[in-house]
């Protein structure tokens, strides 16, 4: 198990149903957007290959389904995730307001060992829509929200246009491998990533 | 539900007819000469049939053919089947191969049932299944000779027809209903062929080993074998063979287990399976025990003909491997398996002549069979669909199903304006109907939209999805709207293109699987449940593998069962494969019996790379438009004969597709926090 966690980073995206979940996954992996995803039913994942510090890790992003009636399957999804990324619509009230649900839920569902620190990363999605118009949640509000529990990283995205994607992502990478880097503290060679020592909480706004 | 039908046998058309000339052929029947054995103080021959075979490969042509005969001695009732000498269809099936399958003096006080199978095409056959579960492998009876078979059964010993299924007969059928329920869910057990302890001489015809009367005990036999003690005529490889054997007459893919499997057994200490009854844990059972003190190489073994897989471990020589080559090829050319061989679609010619003058279909069971093997075609669908959902039923006339559409479109308009009817200022008082709507208005846009029908902006036919969806949710409110009905209307209203129809239709649909997206999932987790009580029993070297990978909740199969294969297929397919499900023609549940034939087909990959739960889960997505629906269809059809009352035995009344059961049917678990 320490073995994987050093080189397999698994990260899990949860939010409202049609929030860009799926879309964001593939901007990020493959660079692409489309019109045309088809709503995600149970879930699938893509890997991407990222590198820090001279090692590489195997970024394993799971995209799960939106409605709340699919929770059950968490148990089996969520378990072994390093960082839960929490994705919202800027034009849905009701998806940013369910962004507590969704958090709470995965502590429930993955249980992790350390639920106080468990990395979240919130992505504002849909920043594009109508030139921003259409918005409904403010910049403002959101960090606040993320402020409260626990400095969780901000970022505000374009799927489509691929706005911040990858500035996220590189977010949510380093965030999951320190999450596991907690877990093996006592594997020495864990040891010269050398970020170990920074809060792990404290923002990255990498 | 398990009760047994107490009807003798003279309701069946068949048996009847049988009871006319049974009593004259019965002892002379075949009209072969009387074996000497028939010389034996007390013992008189009640049945005698020859060219009744076994088919040890799934090739029709490899067939052992012997004598079947029935043997009173006092006042139990023996079975025999003994192979001819020397007339093997094939080389290769060695004298071994005869003697591994003769049923020397089967007392019928070991049997359960027999499954009758009288095939309108081809032979028919019977499986004799024993008390402990175990199943010989089925007997052809060239000559036919089924009926007299079971007629004479029946004079000699208690007899009776299942309730459950006319072409079961329960022999001395005298347990607890339930345990006999809960005996047949002990699946590894199910499955095998057991027989007489296998002696290492040749068959013979005059020398039944059982003569004595006395059953054998074989659970204690087998117990034995299951110690590391080897019994010299109990070859435990000989059992494990057997087992396979079954599988083997099945499908292509089954070779894969049984090669693995004799791969396996070759470690030894093939485990008994022939006792489970007082282990009510299946999990703690495996085909193979790890042993390592006996090793013996294969060739003692008289290796099925078809093993494709590369055995790198076993040795041939190289006749053997040559005959492997050509089989390869025969097996390619010919495709000999169970499964029937697909048909065309239903076309309207034929169609019409299921049809009497005012419309109603005559036999509703022939047409369902016709589709199961065939679909619909394309133009047909629209006409033939209403009736598989059931909003028609087959006994209807066009006059009234012309009343009805009429009544079933005003209902309709009804339903749908009273959300058509909700002001904005009411509205923005509704949130759960907001929120329902959006949650709809998001989904609709990303179904099918590849599909010409549903292409492009403003699509009528997009906001019609929508328009049935929302009205859906009005008319079952409590179940309302779930991800993955936008997949299972889109097909619907495309074949239909009728608003009102579609959504009724729908509704009917719903009615079966709603379930699957009950809050609580409990619809697709029965599925799945009962999914992995049939892999165990119809591959239990996979269920083990599952279980040792934690993979046991089979949520790697869950949008197969959610939404019936419609991500998997394309819409074509999709289609056809639904309609061949709706016919219900061999078993409500055929969609798990397509779950275990694809897992079985990828099943050497799967745990040849070991995958472990997610590495599962992404190769079952990726599968999506990859799948094979003929074969898949014909191996899973294969795979319910196989499987037969035990796959029926795992899958627990009301699992959805059945109708649930009273009561419990529409409690969709309200909930006021959350009811999208």
């Amino acid at each position: 198990m320490p073995s994987r966690r050093r080189t397999l980073l698994k990260v899990i995206i949860l939010g409202d149903s049609g929030v860009g979940k799926t879309s964001l996954m593939n901007q990020y992996v493959n660079k692409k957007f489309s019109n045309q995803y088809k709503a995600t039913i149970g879930a699938d994942f893509l890997t991407k290959e990222v590198q820090f510090e001279d090692r590489l890790f195997t970024l394993q992003i799971w995209d799960t389904a939106g409605q709340e009636r699919f929770q059950s399957l968490g148990v089996a999804f969520y378990r072994g995730a390093d960082c839960c990324v929490l994705v919202y619509d800027v034009n849905s009230m009701k998806s940013f307001e369910n962004l507590n649900n969704w958090r709470e839920e995965f502590l429930i569902q993955a249980s992790p060992s350390d639920p106080e620190n468990f990395p979240f990363v919130v992505l504002g999605n849909k920043v594009d829509i109508d030139g921003g118009n259409s918005r409904v949640v403010s910049e403002k509000k959101a960090r606040a929200w993320c402020a409260s529990k626990g400095n969780i990283p901000y970022f505000e995205t374009s799927a489509k246009e691929g706005t911040n994607v990858e500035e996220a992502f590189q977010c949510i990478a380093k965030n999951a491998l320190k999450s596991g880097e907690e877990e093996e503290i006592y594997l020495p060679d864990t040891l010269d990533v050398g970020t170990s020592s920074q809060p792990r909480t404290g923002g990255c706004e990498c | 539900m398990h009760e047994i039908d107490l009807h003798d046998l003279s309701d069946d058309a068949d048996y009847a007819a049988s009871m006319h000339q049974g009593s004259t052929s019965m002892t002379t029947s075949g009209g072969s000469k009387p074996s000497s054995s028939s010389e034996q103080v007390g013992v008189e021959i009640v049945y005698l049939k020859d060219n009744v075979a076994i088919h040890p490969t799934q090739h029709a042509w490899e067939r052992i053919r012997g004598r079947l005969k029935l043997i009173k001695q006092g006042s139990s009732l023996l079975m025999t089947w003994i192979p001819y000498k020397g007339q093997s269809s094939s080389a290769r099936l060695s004298e071994k191969d005869k003697c591994l399958y003769t049923l020397r003096a089967v007392p019928f006080s070991d049997i359960r049932s027999i499954r009758r199978h009288t095939p309108t095409l081809g032979w028919q056959y019977a499986i004799i299944v024993l008390s402990s579960g175990l199943a010989f492998p089925p007997l052809y009876f060239y000559n036919g000779g089924l009926k007299e078979f079971l007629a004479t059964i029946k004079q000699h010993a208690f007899l009776v027809r299942s309730a459950e299924d006319a072409n079961i007969f329960l022999v001395n059928d005298f347990q607890d209903p339930l345990q006999r329920t809960l005996s047949s869910l002990e699946l590894p057990g199910a499955v095998s062929v057991a027989n007489s302890p296998l002696s290492s001489v040749a068959p013979s015809e005059s020398s039944p080993s059982w003569t004595d009367g006395g059953a054998p005990d074989m659970s204690s036999t087998y117990v034995q074998q299951n110690g590391s003690q080897r019994q010299k005529h109990n070859d435990p490889r000989h059992f494990s063979i057997q087992v396979l054997e079954k599988f083997s007459l099945v499908t292509r893919f089954a070779r894969e287990t049984k090669s693995q499997l004799l791969r396996e057994a070759h470690g030894d200490g093939f485990i008994s399976n022939a006792r489970r009854k007082h282990d009510k844990k299946p999990n703690n059972y495996s085909f193979v025990v790890e042993s390592s003190d006996v090793h013996e190489p294969l060739e003692d073994v008289p290796v099925p003909a078809d093993s494709l897989e590369k055995r790198s471990n076993e040795k041939h020589s190289h006749n053997e491997e040559a005959a492997l080559r050509d089989e390869t090829f025969e097996y390619d050319k010919l495709s000999l398996v169970w499964g029937k061989p697909r048909q065309p679609p239903l076309g309207s010619k034929e169609w019409s002549t299921f049809l009497d003058s005012e419309g109603r279909i005559i036999d509703s069971q022939a047409l369902r069979k016709r589709i199961f093997y065939g679909g619909v075609e394309k133009g047909l669908r629209k006409e033939v669909w209403r009736f598989l959902l059931g909003y028609h039923s087959y006994d209807s006339t066009y006059a009234e199903r012309k009343y009805i559409a009429s009544i079933k479109k005003s209902e309709y308009e009804t339903l749908k304006n009273q959300w058509k009817s909700i002001s904005k200022e009411q509205a923005k008082r509704f949130t759960k109907f907001r929120e329902r709507k959006g949650l709809i208005e998001k989904d609709v846009v990303r179904t099918d939209r590849s599909i010409p029908f549903y292409e492009g902006d403003d699509n009528s036919n997009v906001k019609c999805l929508r328009d049935i969806l929302l009205t859906y949710s009005f008319y079952n409110f409590d179940l309302g709207y779930c991800q993955g009905m936008s997949d299972f209307l889109s097909p619907i209203l495309y074949v239909m293109e009728n608003e009102p129809e579609s959504f009724w239709c729908f509704v009917v649909l719903m009615e079966r699987l709603g379930p699957n997206f009950n809050r609580d999932q409990n619809g697709v987790h029965s599925q799945l449940f009962a999914l992995s009580k049939l892999v165990e029993l119809l591959d239990n070297p996979l269920h083990d593998y599952f279980k040792q990978k934690d993979c046991l909740n089979y949520f790697f199969c869950f949008r197969w069962v959610l939404i019936q294969f419609k991500r998997e297929f394309d819409l074509e397919k999709t289609m056809r494969l639904w309609e061949v499900l709706w016919t219900h023609y061999l078993s409500e549940h055929l969609h798990l019996y397509v779950c275990v034939a694809i897992l079985r087909r990828y099943r050497s990959k799967i745990i040849g790379e070991e995958m472990d739960f997610d590495t599962l889960l992404k190769f079952i997505n990726e599968l999506s438009g990859h799948i094979d629906l003929d074969a898949t269809l014909r191996e899973a059809e294969a795979l319910f004969i196989c499987a037969g009352e035990n796959g029926e035995a795992c899958i627990p009344p009301g699992t959805p597709p059945s109708f649930p059961f009273e009561g419990t049917s529409m409690c969709y678990q309200q909930d006021d926090d959350d009811v999208l």
